[in-house]
């Protein structure tokens, strides 16, 4: 027992990119691989700092985060940073190339001593998820295949846990961290609200606080349930992608348009809310592609673009005007049908009665 | 249209047989000198051809107007070149993808999408370079002509590739004149005379001798062998390498402060390293030479021409290239990759890197600025190392 302990190893994940999507099936094959895991810090102002000095202007602010995390998880002493490159999730559905080459961009951008496990998933190439986890325990000396299966198996149990939770409407924080406990929490307390928007966004972007500057709390206080990828499911995404006509062409599309023309589809949101990073390349097809639906299925939509200097004041604002359009022609449908019930059964009851026509008069002006 | 294939693989189905082929009229976008292949081949399967203007601020304007803000450079002028082809009478419109690289393969669905919502009517046939490369090139020709005789097709790529590979021989040979000319004009002229020769040449035999003629005649321009010229590999993303207007003629910029250019990417080497099967294709090609030099810097390749780009570097600094520029368009992704890997690059192998991010917005005085203090620093290392 004395050994195993003195022989634990530790390996370091930035909290961003890959951690927003896959954390929960990390923790699960980590741990069971009897690895300690160390997670960098939330993301501050002094992150995204840290990650400007290193990288390019022109690279996004996800991707300076990134590098800021990596940077965090250095001054706390973990050398050992787990970078995966995630280049096609399925034949011919491939990444972004700067999330494709975040190992890259590491290797070459920081000058201090790092090992960097960067296992590649590539199905174009027929680099498959098992040869992924078999790369990743081979770095830590770890060939058996029953420990590799087995912690396989364990990391799965704990990604769906986590995506039963969130589908059932728990936020991300919660549905993570009750995965990691090992409790399945289903039905939150539903609270009904008078608007709900759906939000297309990577989850990197939106569910680091940091980035999107609160935006799921910031709508919540101005009554608006909003809907977010993990609501959800990936067989669903993936249909109404092929509903509305259109093909996957990215890897992370499902987050984005498959989320979005779920609930277009199903008209069960009164608006569309995009947030995207400046000068993201997949998310500038993306969100033109979801507006040119939005626009023929008359829905609101709104597109907004974050980067590290994003000033809280105009974000809030340009949200603000956004709910309250929502609001007007929510209210204004409602009283139109609301008009139109009131006119016929006033109609029916009694036909001569000028104040009364005169009261529907002002109803309709108004 | 939606269509999947026994593996499953969803495909889009472009090829609708909606207009006969008789009273097809054909164009594709501009890309360099791409113009002169093509016309050849698509001209002798007896197809009607309308040219598209000349890239211009004109152009990107159209493209601009219509096409969203975070779109790339590329995609907007292509998109010009749809419309304005559109306009002059074309109703069939060629293009070639290639998924799985970066926005690009994106660009015929889109384009597709934004002409029909602009109200014009084509159809529009893409061949996919990623599924099987003759194989589909065929097709597509075969589709917009209907044209079965195989001595035409003989013909047309006979004279398409011997016009790819004169025109760019006679490229390579301007780069290499310019900055050594004595009279001041007469590699540009000389230029300017071939291309006109080889996009009037129609001849197969006459096409096959092309490049020797161009060589030749490029030799008898008086030229000082023994001026100190320093070398500059022009590196980047493909479109604005191949482009002209997009690339603001950034090699006879060069040229003309007596730097001799040197570009990887040719139109001709990329035609035939995709067009040819691999088992033709004997020597190492372009792209695995930059796999081998990269491998110090890039694990594996991430779409695009990021590999390309830090594999020639390497291969630059190793072969005695005494700068590097490096162009692209505003907020490509692979690029972006290859930027933020080119600093550690140029500190290892020790040789500058010039790094130009080009817009529609970009005037021309700013970046001859930095081309200029650029090739500065370039001459004044290479007589520093000389002595």
């Amino acid at each position: 027992m004395n050994s195993l302990t003195d022989n634990k190893k530790t390996i370091g994940i930035p909290r961003a990119i890959s951690y927003y999507s896959n954390y929960p099936f990390y923790y699960g094959f980590f741990t069971a691989l009897g690895l300690d895991i160390i997670l960098s810090d939330k993301t501050t102002s002094k992150t995204i700092n840290d990650g400007c000095k290193y990288v390019v202007s022109d690279t996004c602010l996800p991707v300076k985060v990134y590098v800021g995390h990596v940077i965090n998880l250095l001054e706390k002493g973990c050398e050992t940073i787990f970078i995966p490159s995630l280049q096609a999730s399925a034949y011919k559905v491939n990444n972004c190339s700067k999330i494709r080459g975040l190992p890259e961009i590491i290797r070459n951008v920081i000058d201090k001593s790092i090992n960097i496990i960067d296992p590649e998933i590539n199905k174009t190439e027929g680099i498959s998820f098992k040869d992924f986890c078999y790369d990743f325990a081979a770095r830590f000396d770890i060939t058996d295949k029953n420990i590799i299966e087995s912690a396989i198996k364990n990391g799965w149990e704990v990604y769906n846990n986590f995506h039963k939770m969130a589908n059932s409407g728990l936020g991300f924080e919660d549905a993570l961290n009750n995965a990691i406990k090992g409790i399945m929490v289903t039905k939150p307390v539903q609270v009904v609200k008078p608007l709900s928007v759906v939000i297309m966004a990577h989850g990197y972007n939106l569910f680091d606080e940091r980035i999107s500057l609160n935006l799921i709390k910031k709508l919540d206080k101005m009554g608006v349930k909003s809907y977010t990828a993990l609501n959800v499911t990936k067989e669903n995404a993936i249909k109404s992608i092929e509903d509305m006509g259109e093909i996957q062409y990215w890897a992370n599309e499902l987050e984005l348009t498959g989320t979005a023309a779920y609930y277009m589809i199903n008209n069960k949101v009164d608006g569309i809310i995009a947030l995207s990073a400046f000068g993201c390349g997949p998310d500038s097809l993306m969100v033109d592609e979801v507006q040119y639906h939005a626009k023929e299925k008359n829905l609101p939509m709104i597109h907004i673009n974050i980067d590290e200097h994003t000033g809280e004041a105009g974000f809030v604002t340009r949200i603000e005007a956004f709910v309250d359009m929502l609001f007007r022609k929510k209210r204004r449908t409602l009283e139109k049908e609301n008009v139109i019930n009131l006119l016929h059964t006033a109609a029916n009851k009694s036909k001569n009665n000028p104040e009364k026509e005169k009261h529907k008069e002002e109803v309709l002006t108004k | 249209m939606i269509i999947k294939d026994k593996n499953g693989n969803i495909t889009i189905s472009q090829m609708d047989d909606t207009i006969s082929a008789k009273e097809r009229i054909i164009a594709w976008p501009r890309m360099g000198n791409i113009d002169l292949s093509m016309e050849a081949l698509v001209s002798s399967l007896g197809a009607k051809i309308v040219m598209p203007p000349p890239n211009t601020n004109q152009a990107l304007e159209i493209g601009v107007k219509n096409s969203i803000e975070g779109i790339c450079l590329p995609y907007k002028l292509n998109l010009a070149n749809y419309v304005m082809a559109l306009e002059k009478g074309a109703n069939t419109l060629m293009m070639f993808q290639a998924p799985g690289s970066c926005r690009f393969g994106n660009y015929t669905k889109m384009a597709q999408k934004t002409l029909k919502k602009m109200g014009y009517e084509f159809d529009m046939c893409v061949f996919d370079m990623y599924q099987s490369k003759m194989k589909q090139t065929l097709k597509a020709f075969w589709h917009v002509t209907h044209c079965l005789n195989p001595y035409r097709y003989y013909k047309g790529f006979s004279t398409g590739f011997n016009k790819a590979f004169a025109i760019d021989t006679a490229e390579r040979l301007l780069f290499y004149t310019r900055p050594r000319e004595l009279n001041k004009g007469d590699a540009e002229r000389c230029y300017k005379k071939w291309y006109q020769i080889i996009h009037e040449t129609t001849s197969i035999s006459g096409c096959k001798k092309l490049k020797k003629q161009v060589i030749e005649d490029f030799q008898t321009i008086p030229i000082d062998k023994d001026r100190v010229v320093p070398k500059v590999y022009l590196l980047g993303e493909f479109f604005v390498l191949l482009d002209p207007y997009t690339n603001q003629e950034i090699e006879k910029t060069l040229g003309d402060l007596g730097v001799e250019v040197e570009r990887q990417i040719f139109f001709s080497d990329w035609l035939e390293h995709v067009l040819k099967p691999s088992f033709f294709y004997k020597k190492e090609s372009h792209r695995e030479r930059c796999v081998r030099y990269a491998q110090d810097y890039m694990k594996r390749a991430i779409g695009g021409e990021c590999i390309e780009t830090v594999g020639d570097t390497v291969y630059g600094a190793r072969n005695g290239i005494d700068g590097i520029i490096h162009i692209m368009p505003f907020s490509c992704m692979p690029e972006i990759v290859a930027q933020n890997i080119l600093p550690k690059v140029s500190k290892q192998e020790d040789i500058p890197v010039l790094e130009l991010v080009l817009d529609e917005q970009t005037g021309k005085a700013g970046n001859i600025t930095r081309i200029e203090a650029f090739i500065d620093l370039v001459k004044r290392r290479k007589l520093k190392r000389g002595k």
